[in-house]
């Protein structure tokens, strides 16, 4: 009887020993390959278009400000440089909006988005129109240009603006909604590998001790083997699923939100700097006035450099307005366009590099830390699903010479 | 196990891809600075003061586009610590340059570009133009778009009978000089007017500055006008290929200009005469050539440095220019040469 029930006990023991091993093949090869696909989605999906996404509401404000600049370099001989430089900028602007909004549409979408980025077209055809009227204008008009410019600015600041704003949010909500699908999935790894690697672990063990006292052998060193490569890749398969989301979390924390929080007030500092053109456009209309003081509030908070250089900023914005305000618009003007430190144009160029230096180190960081995320998973499916193969090869090694006696 | 873990991962991060290199980094020196002259070059010149200043806190560098004429006057006299010119000195100028500087004057080629020859006309995208035509249509010895002469290099356009209207700058300029040497020496049997900064042949509109000539051209059906090719490019005119009657006609690109500066000649103090006998490298012989003249003893360290910084890789791009490699380094060595 005793005979009987020993090769019995051994298949089953065998059998379930192998089939723990083979699910674990079978949920870590499954769970990794998810959460290689969601770090993929993140890093190549949900992050560039959270990106975008910032770019496009900059892109809108500075192209505002550019048109600014065309209308205020007007005919005049002396600012055709300066001129010729804004329609290059304004261009740019406009190219990187319509690139912006079509990369929006590609990476995947939903309903909302779509309806946005047509909001967002819609309203551009409309500005780009006024914009025309009022350079068409300008030569024969200037109440005719300021007119359509008025539209046209408001068109931007009452309609696009808004939109790109709730395109950034929703694309941040995105970001966020991907990043808990991948804890989602990365908590469902540590499920797997607590119940099928302990299961797996606990019978190894189990055959290992039955093995011995049953045939009267210490050792069965491919049951051992088994073991020690079942603890290795339990110990292997929690570490990098835990590194890879420290990495991918610290870029998303230390790098991509401050990133994408400096890219807004950066895109405020551009349309702050384009009210003063405004109010000298405007022919000296105090709302620009107010705007400015609204805006300027906030950039004031930035880091300690970018921030004195935007203080420099608005001394010569007051400066700028004083002369406006005493009549003497041509010496208000050469402030606003001049490239001497305490001139406007440069000062808003030194705010601006000492922000776009932050933004460049942190987006940086963040493309750094999505590589490092993805390096950590290189072969995270492979590695394992090897692995446990051999792991069920070495069970069927270590029972065999033990089922041949029955035989 | 975990230690084993770690070694992989820390290999893993090892094979991590380089940083891309940054810029060079501008070599500052501080203090005041500044220049006067070329209108031309003011957009390069705006860009590299901003970046210098941006990078070197304590400079502090100043240029009026005054002109290149007003520029050398005033070098000469001397005033600033460099003046910039559409044009190289000769004869006396040289002379008095010399004397300003109390030994020589260096001429420092930083800014290259095509002029290029904006036009609008109805139905016509692309033209081909030799350079007797084009000295023939600004000469107004051929008044309409069909005209044999246009149509014997664009024998696949439908070329409408629209009277020609040629848009030339009314102040004196660079652009000028450059197109109308272009002309003498390209095109001397149909262009007997000469070169210079002023225009000379009779008929056709003068506008003020290359922006109002781009304006013209864009508001007048059948006009044709010369302007530094930027102008062109961001309001958006076709532009003329150029090009001998067999072919090939180039296009107003930078690579192209940087082709024709190839095969210049080139003084030992970088004095540019380009070559304009035709296109058959595909370069594109209607040039601009903007200077920086200093003086090659007593300039001081600021001047040097910005000048330097103009003259690299960094302030080449910042500007645009078309400058060749080989020429582009030839001329910051020659910056470095200065004391």
């Amino acid at each position: 009887m005793v005979r009987n029930e020993t090769p019995v006990r051994l298949r089953l023991l065998s059998a379930l020993t192998a089939a723990a091993a083979a699910a674990l093949l079978l949920a870590t090869g499954l769970v990794m390959a998810r959460v290689q696909d969601q770090v993929r989605v993140i890093g190549h999906q949900a992050a560039p278009q959270a990106v975008t996404a910032a770019g496009l509401y900059f892109a809108l404000s500075d192209l505002d400000a550019q048109a600014t600049r065309i209308l205020l370099a007007g005919d005049e001989d002396t600012l055709a440089g300066s001129r010729l430089d804004a329609l290059g900028a304004y261009r740019e602007r406009g190219r990187q909006i319509d690139a912006g909004l079509q990369d929006l549409l590609a990476a995947g979408a939903g309903d909302l988005e779509r309806r946005l980025v047509t909001e967002v077209r819609d309203g551009l055809a409309v500005y780009r129109q006024r914009i025309g009227q009022a350079l068409a204008a300008q030569p024969h008009s200037a109440a005719e240009a300021l007119g359509h410019y008025t539209q046209a600015t408001n068109v931007l600041h009452l309609d696009l603006l808004p939109d790109a704003a709730r395109l950034r949010a929703v694309s941040e909500e995105r970001l966020t909604r991907a990043y808990e699908a991948k804890r989602g999935t990365e908590a469902t790894a540590d499920a797997v590998v607590v119940l099928l690697g302990g299961a797996l672990l606990i019978l190894l063990a189990g055959l290992q001790v039955w093995l011995a006292r049953r045939f009267r052998r210490t050792w069965n060193p491919a049951l051992a083997a088994a073991t020690a490569l079942s603890l290795a890749l339990l110990v292997a398969v929690s570490s990098v699923a835990g590194a890879q989301e420290r990495r991918l979390t610290g870029a998303r924390v230390d790098a991509l939100e401050p990133y994408l929080a400096l890219s807004e007030l950066r895109a405020v500092g551009y349309d702050a700097a384009a009210d003063t053109s405004r109010y000298l456009v405007s022919g000296n209309l105090a709302h620009y006035r107010e705007d400015f003081t609204v805006k300027s509030r906030q950039l004031r908070a930035l880091d300690p450099v970018a921030g004195e250089r935007w203080q420099a900023y608005e001394r010569g914005h007051e400066r700028i307005l004083a002369l406006t305000d005493a009549g003497r618009r041509d010496e208000a003007i050469t402030v606003l366009t001049g490239i001497r430190r305490g001139d406007a144009a440069f000062d808003f160029a030194y705010f601006d590099a000492a922000v776009a230096a932050v933004t460049d180190v942190q987006k940086t960081d963040f493309d750094r830390g999505l590589r490092d995320a993805e390096r950590v998973l290189t072969g995270a499916v492979v590695l394992p699903v090897v692995t446990l193969v051999v792991i069920i090869g070495l069970i069927g090694i270590g029972v065999r010479r033990r089922l041949a006696e029955y035989r | 196990m975990r230690v084993a873990v770690l070694i992989l991962l820390l290999a893993l991060a090892a094979c991590s891809a380089p940083p891309e290199p940054a810029p060079e980094p501008i070599s500052c020196a501080s203090g005041t600075t500044g220049g006067q002259g070329s209108s031309a070059q003011t957009s390069a010149l705006q860009a590299w003061i901003k970046a210098y200043q941006i990078a070197c806190p304590d400079a502090t560098i100043a240029y009026a586009g005054t002109g290149s004429g007003a520029g050398v006057r005033a070098f000469l006299d001397g005033e600033g610590d460099f003046a910039g010119t559409d044009s190289a000195l000769s004869g006396q100028d040289l002379r008095k340059a010399a004397e300003r500087c109390g030994g020589p004057v260096v001429h420092l080629p930083l800014v290259a570009g095509p002029i290029a020859l904006a036009y609008n006309v109805a139905g016509v995208g692309e033209l081909r133009l030799t350079p007797e035509t084009i000295a023939e249509i600004f000469s107004g010895k051929v008044t309409a778009w069909d005209d044999p002469a246009i149509a014997a290099t664009n024998p696949l356009a439908a070329l409408p009978s629209t009277a020609i209207r040629t848009i030339h700058r009314a102040d004196g300029s660079g652009t000028t000089d450059n197109f109308t040497r272009y002309l003498a020496a390209a095109a001397p049997g149909r262009w007997p007017h000469g070169a210079g900064s002023t225009w000379r042949a009779p008929g056709g509109t003068g506008e003020k500055g290359s922006h109002r000539v781009v304006a013209a051209v864009g508001r007048t059906d059948g006009a044709i006008g010369y302007v530094e090719s930027s102008y062109a490019l961001l309001n958006d005119l076709p532009v003329v290929r150029i090009g001998p009657a067999g072919g090939p006609f180039t296009e107003p690109t930078n690579s192209a200009v940087a082709g024709a500066l190839l095969r210049a000649t080139i003084t030992d103090d970088l004095r540019i005469a380009p070559r304009y006998d035709g296109t058959a490298d595909y370069a594109y012989p209607l040039v601009l050539i903007s200077y920086e003249l200093v003086c090659r003893t007593g300039t001081p360290a600021l001047t040097r440095s910005f000048l330097a910084y103009a003259a690299g890789p960094s302030g080449q791009a910042a500007a645009g220019s078309a400058l060749p490699e080989e020429l582009r380094t030839r001329v910051e060595q020659s910056v470095l040469a200065l004391t």
